[in-house]
Parts: C-alpha cells; sequence; structure tokens
C-alpha cells in the first residue's frame, strides 16, 4: 500500500478496491511508525483525518463522489492556514499565521475529494533551501539520514518519498519546491506566477511565492494543479486564464519539442554524478523524439541579486515584528537573513522590480524563440549533510544557501512554470534531479516532457527504505 | 570578530550597485507591473505548445 501514487490511490479508492478509512489508516500507521525519525509532520491530525475519511466513504457508498481526489490523503506545508490546525510556518510559535480564510488551495482540494493529514514541517518562515528546523528538528532525507531532505518544503518533500502522504503541496520562492523534490527524488512544480493562489498561506515575499504540487509521479501533479489552479478573488496577483486539464495531453509524446540545454552557468560547479545524471536525462528525452540543441542563457548573476533585493525587502516588511520585537526567537541564520531586508532602500527595490520585468521579457524573447524549453539541473550537489551545511559561521551559511539554490532561482524571479522530476542517484544513493522550464502558462507542455521521461526511466518508482 | 551588520551593508550594497549598473538605461516607461503583463501576454494559450 505504500507504493501508491496519487492516481493510482484515487482509481483504487473509485473502484473500491480499497476505502478512504483504509487508505487514511495506512499513512497514519506508516507516519506513526517512521515519522519519528524522519520529522516530516510538525501536526498530524489524525481525529481530523478519520472522521473525514469516514463521510467520503459513506459518501462513496452512496455514489456521492466530491471529485478526482476522493478520498485521498494529503499534507501541507505548514504555511498553508488548514481551520481548526495551528499553523506554526516553522517557528516556535504555534499559531505564528492565522487568517480569516482557510488557505484556497486547501478547500479546493478539499471540495475535490481530498483528506487532510497534517502540516507539513519546513526551514523556519521558508527562510532557507537545506530543510533543518530547530524548533521541530531538521527533516531527515529519507534516502539517507543526516543529509539534508532540502527546503523550505522540508516536510513535503520527505513525507511524499517516505510514503507518508500520497501528495503534498509546497511553496517555493526562490526553489523551496524543487529542491527538496529533487533531494528526495520525487516531482515538484512550482507554476506560472498567478497559476496557483497563494491566498490563506504565509507570505515570504509577495512578488516570488510560488505554491505547487510534491507528487510521486508527473500525472499526480497534473491531476493536483488542474484542481488548486485557476483565479482566486483573494488573491490579486492570480491570473483569469482558463485551467486546462494538465493530464489530458500527457502521453500525446513530446516529438518535434525543441529543448534546449545551456552550455553556459548551469552546470558550472554542479558535481560530476549531477552532470551525469542530467545529460543522461537530456539524451532520453532526445531518443523520445524532442529536438535536443545547445542553448546560451544569459548570466544568472543579475537575476539572482534581483531576487536577492526583493525578496528580502519583502520579508522584512511581512515579518517585521517577529524581526524586532523577538529576534531572539529566531534561528541565527533566519534571522541575519531577515534583517538584510531593512537595509534596503525604496529606490533600490524599485529598481529591482523594474528591470525583472525587462529581464523577463527579454529572456522570453531570447530564448523561447529557439526553444520550447530548458533543461538544468535542479540541485548542484545530491543531498549534502546536514551538519556540513551548518557548519561555520553565519555568513558562510548563507553564502552556502545561495550556492545550492542558484540553479533554481533564477526561475522565481522570471516567474516561469518550472518541474524537477527524479534523473537518477548519486554513486550512494541520493536523488538528484532534473529541472525542466517553459514559457509562462506551459505547465501542460512541461508536463508532458517530465511525463514522457518518466515513462522511458524508473527513477519514480525507488523507494527509500524506512527501516 | 566581523560585524555582520557592516557585512550585510556591504553585500546589500554589492548587489544594488550591480542592479544600478544594469538599470542605467531603463525608459520611464518600464514600470515593475509590465512584468505580470508580459507573462500574460507572452503565455501559451492552452496551457502546452502543440
Amino acid at each position: 500500500m505504500s507504493d501508491w501514487t496519487l492516481v493510482s490511490l484515487a482509481e483504487a479508492i473509485r473502484t473500491k478496491a480499497v476505502s478512504p478509512v483504509e487508505a487514511t489508516r495506512t499513512y497514519l500507521d506508516r507516519i506513526g511508525r517512521y515519522d519519528g525519525a524522519i520529522r516530516s509532520f510538525i501536526t498530524v491530525d489524525a481525529d481530523g483525518a478519520l472522521s473525514a475519511a469516514r463521510a467520503l466513504e459513506a459518501d462513496a457508498a452512496a455514489g456521492r463522489w466530491r471529485g478526482p481526489l476522493h478520498g485521498v490523503p494529503l499534507a501541507y506545508k505548514d504555511l498553508c492556514h488548514v481551520h481548526g490546525l495551528p499553523t506554526s510556518c516553522g517557528t516556535r510559535t504555534a499559531e505564528y499565521f492565522t487568517s480569516e480564510h482557510e488557505c484556497t488551495i486547501v478547500t479546493r482540494l478539499r471540495a475535490a475529494g481530498a483528506i487532510t493529514l497534517g502540516k507539513l514541517n519546513m526551514t523556519e518562515l521558508a527562510l532557507g533551501p537545506f530543510g533543518d528546523n530547530a524548533h521541530h528538528g531538521d527533516v531527515q532525507n529519507p534516502w539517507r539520514r543526516g543529509h539534508v531532505s532540502g527546503g523550505s518544503s522540508s516536510g513535503s518533500g520527505a513525507a511524499v518519498a517516505a510514503g507518508f502522504a500520497a501528495g503534498a503541496i509546497g511553496s517555493d520562492t526562490g526553489g523551496s519546491i524543487r529542491l527538496p523534490s529533487a533531494a528526495c527524488g520525487i516531482v515538484g512544480l512550482k507554476p506560472t506566477y498567478g497559476r496557483v493562489s497563494r491566498g490563506g498561506a504565509m507570505a515570504l515575499s509577495w512578488s516570488l511565492d510560488h505554491l505547487g504540487p510534491m507528487t510521486r509521479t508527473v500525472r499526480d501533479a497534473a491531476l493536483m494543479l488542474g484542481v488548486i489552479a485557476g483565479h482566486d478573488p483573494r488573491d490579486g496577483t492570480t491570473s483569469r486564464r482558463a485551467v486546462v486539464d494538465y493530464t489530458a495531453g500527457l502521453d500525446d509524446g513530446i516529438a518535434g519539442l525543441r529543448v534546449g540545454v545551456p552550455d553556459n552557468y548551469y552546470f558550472g560547479g554542479v558535481t560530476a554524478d549531477v552532470e551525469t545524471a542530467v545529460r543522461e536525462a537530456a539524451r532520453t528525452i532526445e531518443s523520445l523524439g524532442a529536438s535536443l540543441r545547445p542553448l546560451r542563457l544569459p548570466d544568472p548573476a543579475i537575476l539572482h541579486g534581483i531576487g536577492n533585493v526583493i525578496a528580502r525587502a519583502e520579508s522584512a516588511v511581512i515579518h517585521e515584528r517577529l524581526a524586532r520585537e523577538r529576534p531572539h526567537e529566531l534561528q541565527p541564520v533566519v534571522r541575519a537573513r531577515l534583517e538584510v531586508g531593512f537595509h534596503i532602500s525604496a529606490h533600490d527595490y524599485l529598481q529591482a522590480m523594474r528591470l525583472r520585468a525587462r529581464l523577463t521579457r527579454q529572456f522570453i524573447d531570447d530564448v523561447f524563440t529557439d526553444v520550447d524549453l530548458v533543461l538544468t539541473p535542479t540541485i548542484p550537489e545530491p543531498a549534502p549533510a546536514l551538519d556540513a551545511t551548518k557548519a561555520g559561521p553565519v555568513d558562510e551559511f548563507v553564502r552556502r544557501m545561495g550556492r545550492f539554490s542558484r540553479l533554481t532561482r533564477p526561475f522565481n524571479v522570471l516567474g516561469l512554470p518550472a518541474l524537477s522530476v527524479p534523473c537518477g542517484f548519486s554513486v550512494d544513493g541520493r536523488p538528484v534531479g532534473l529541472q525542466i522550464a517553459g514559457r509562462p502558462f506551459a505547465e501542460a507542455t512541461v508536463f508532458r516532457v517530465g511525463h514522457a521521461y518518466e515513462r522511458a526511466t524508473d527513477w519514480h518508482t525507488r523507494r527509500p527504505s524506512l527501516e | 570578530m566581523a560585524d555582520p551588520d557592516r557585512q550585510t551593508r556591504v553585500d546589500v550594497a554589492d548587489v544594488a550597485a550591480l542592479i544600478e549598473r544594469t538599470c542605467a538605461d531603463l525608459a520611464m516607461s518600464e514600470e515593475p507591473s509590465n512584468f505580470a503583463a508580459t507573462l500574460e501576454n507572452d503565455g501559451v494559450a492552452d496551457g502546452g505548445v502543440s
């Protein structure tokens, strides 16, 4: 049963091969047995989940099907406000974030029949790519204990990889869905900016935050996106574009798609096992009919700079009260990253926002004239050891964070959809991820490539041993 | 011991200088909202490439 994908479980429930209560109990039992060592959950709502499961089971028996996720247990990063559950955002304050309205994504998933298992561990305030957390425990990589799960959606990555939930929601401001997805060997999507509502979720940076699915397969992620995407009157940044069925064209193949592999910057400094795995993945995609071509991408340094200015300025405003009134409650590196924002002038922030607009225009014009998609590694090295990431002074920790997230951050600044799929392992068994990025609102195409690659490989079928 | 506030100010200044150099020729009409407009106007029509 721990081998379910979201889609296979939904089908098993639909055919009554398994009941919502059985599925929920299976996940809760597994969490109880193994999560003490992994630390992926902050709050497990066993009573709420079973109560919901019983109601859904009764509905199914009566022929009332709520939607494509009827009876499927999911879990949410602990910055998504869920009625009746605390939202710590990874801080030591149990109810750090409250909202009159529940997280829109959670409401939509529940309306589609999903069950809430609980709230997932995360880097404090989503400020970090490794998943360490002094308040709630460092999330352990299920593939290799003592190594990072990736962050900041650390619990989401670990829980899906370990089979503690059929799928999860994460958030991504600089890579926080894709980094743990790559580190934990699962699928994660950062959608186009504005494709998915951020309503009812703690913000880290209004201009760079994206929420998205984290799952075992590309089809699972496509199904979840179809449920959560779309305009939300509570989030003025959401697009009014119609939401397509992202699963519909998955099996159409990728013949003729033009896929670019950068020959500058994005492979610089990555480890040999990452480069080998990602280039082999590119060759596999080519063998499936895509046209592979080398690509020169703009220097991402300016995108990194823009992202830093915007993210630090906005996060300092959002979390000002905590940073100014109770800084001692924050982990030192989180405090340091927040406090940078107080030194950024309005002039510099606004120049960064203006430049962002221009560089996005230029990137689309220069890159997507020649290719339909871009392939890069997601992480520059397989999940490093937790102790190594935290060693040394705070400023070195911060620089280490920047290096680990340097391949994902540009796509937050550009607002483009970017998917991470597993593409292999290091020699010592740590997952490696392939990042697939596309034009604005081209999630269907990004999914189609990821799905075709997934069908041609078996990385997504591998499971970590939790014994 | 290094002064973290001083280092922070140096880091921020370095990034600001990089941005300022690149912003040198921004036209008055280039405003932040152009970003969202670019995504909407350049987005794929049906969510995929045929």
